[in-house]
């Protein structure tokens, strides 16, 4: 409680200063970051087992995938990437106008991505191209593979865990708009909006390594 | 206030993306041509780089204090010792006991509809054996 009265009102007691607090505040979200990368790291690690004991199968189950639905949610992806990037840019040069366009577009962008995958769940909820036990799939390419459930079952969990991350994103976009538009992020304090950056850009790089993983590899 | 804080040019924005859309065009032609096992080896570059690209810019790691770098490295370090670990018990089942290299039931009940084939798709005995007339074994 050592603050004069020039402190700002968004620098918290326990900090010295508010770079401190900046400094303090990314490098506890980097912290998270660590964990989300060995959470998905234990995902990519299954892929991986999988994959070396079936190399054939998951080669033919790959063509069951659409690569031009998951070519434009990558692009999808990369696009709002980029715009959560001019969001921060906008704000740190107090546009705040610019700043919640960008912020609305990124949302629009998620938005598109989950309904892209969604489309594509329904179809294979239909085929029965599901998890494990729940596959019952038998159409004719998968008279040449063994067992494509497996490749089903970890393609599932991971977008499926992917998809997660992008919805909890558009909640926190969602809720940077309204910051914004209340004036409680400004050029001087936007430390939620730099935070929220990073994690949109890890479910960015995530999906950049699940597009070539599962629906390139034929 | 937040003089500290580095803003990068628009244009850096532009660039990097830029990069990524096109690197997304190269991997998805990539995968088209048919180079064996290579196909996976430059799949998996060309994410890592654009994995890089995006964590050094728009992560704004390359600006950042160096101890948040060393974080997301860590954990990247952490990652590959999990692999190499778990890939070194699995891939070397076999090399102790045969028998437990291969699963006992080759695949699950559910597809007892279907012959039961190869890695290759090419059908099989119940005991194992091959059919005659195989044309994958001749050489």
């Amino acid at each position: 409680m050592s603050h004069n009265k020039s402190s700002p009102d968004f620098l918290y007691h326990h900090f010295y200063d508010v770079n401190q607090q900046y400094e303090t505040s990314k490098l506890g979200m980097w912290g998270f970051i660590l964990t989300e990368v060995l959470t998905f790291g234990a995902l990519f690690v299954a892929y991986t087992v999988y994959r070396a004991w079936n190399p054939d199968m998951f080669i033919n189950a790959n063509l069951l995938l659409d690569v031009n639905k998951g070519l434009i949610n990558t692009i999808v992806l990369i696009g709002s990437s980029l715009t959560m990037a001019l969001a921060i840019w906008a704000i740190q040069l107090k546009k705040k106008k610019l700043s919640l366009i960008m912020l609305f577009v990124t949302f629009i962008c998620a938005a598109i991505f989950l309904g892209i995958k969604y489309l594509e769940y329904e179809h294979k909820f239909h085929l029965g191209q599901l998890p494990g036990e729940y596959y019952s799939y038998m159409g004719p390419e998968i008279a040449n593979m063994n067992n494509p459930h497996i490749f089903f079952s970890i393609y599932f969990i991971m977008t499926g865990l992917h998809g997660l991350h992008v919805a909890i994103g558009m909640g926190l976009i969602a809720w940077l708009m309204y910051l914004t538009a209340r004036d409680k992020l400004h050029s001087a304090y936007y430390t939620p909006m730099e935070l929220v950056g990073i994690f949109w850009h890890l479910v960015d790089i995530i999906w950049i390594f699940l597009f070539p993983l599962f629906y390139l590899i034929g | 206030m937040s003089e500290h804080h580095h803003i990068i040019p628009l244009k850096i924005y532009f660039i990097v993306a830029g990069i990524l859309f096109f690197l997304t065009g190269v991997t998805v032609w990539v995968s088209y041509i048919d180079l064996g096992f290579l196909n996976i080896v430059i799949a998996l570059l060309i994410a890592g780089t654009k994995a890089t690209i995006v964590a050094l810019f728009f992560m704004h790691l390359l600006w950042d204090d160096k101890k948040n770098l060393i974080a997301f490295v860590l954990s990247l370090m952490f990652l590959a010792i999990f692999m190499i670990i778990t890939m070194s018990d699995t891939e070397f089942r076999g090399a102790i006991n045969p028998e437990i290299k291969d699963p006992i039931n080759k695949r699950a009940a559910f597809y007892d509809s279907l012959p039961l084939t190869d890695d290759h798709g090419n059908p099989i005995h119940e005991d194992g054996s091959h059919e005659s007339g195989d044309k994958d074994d001749h050489h």
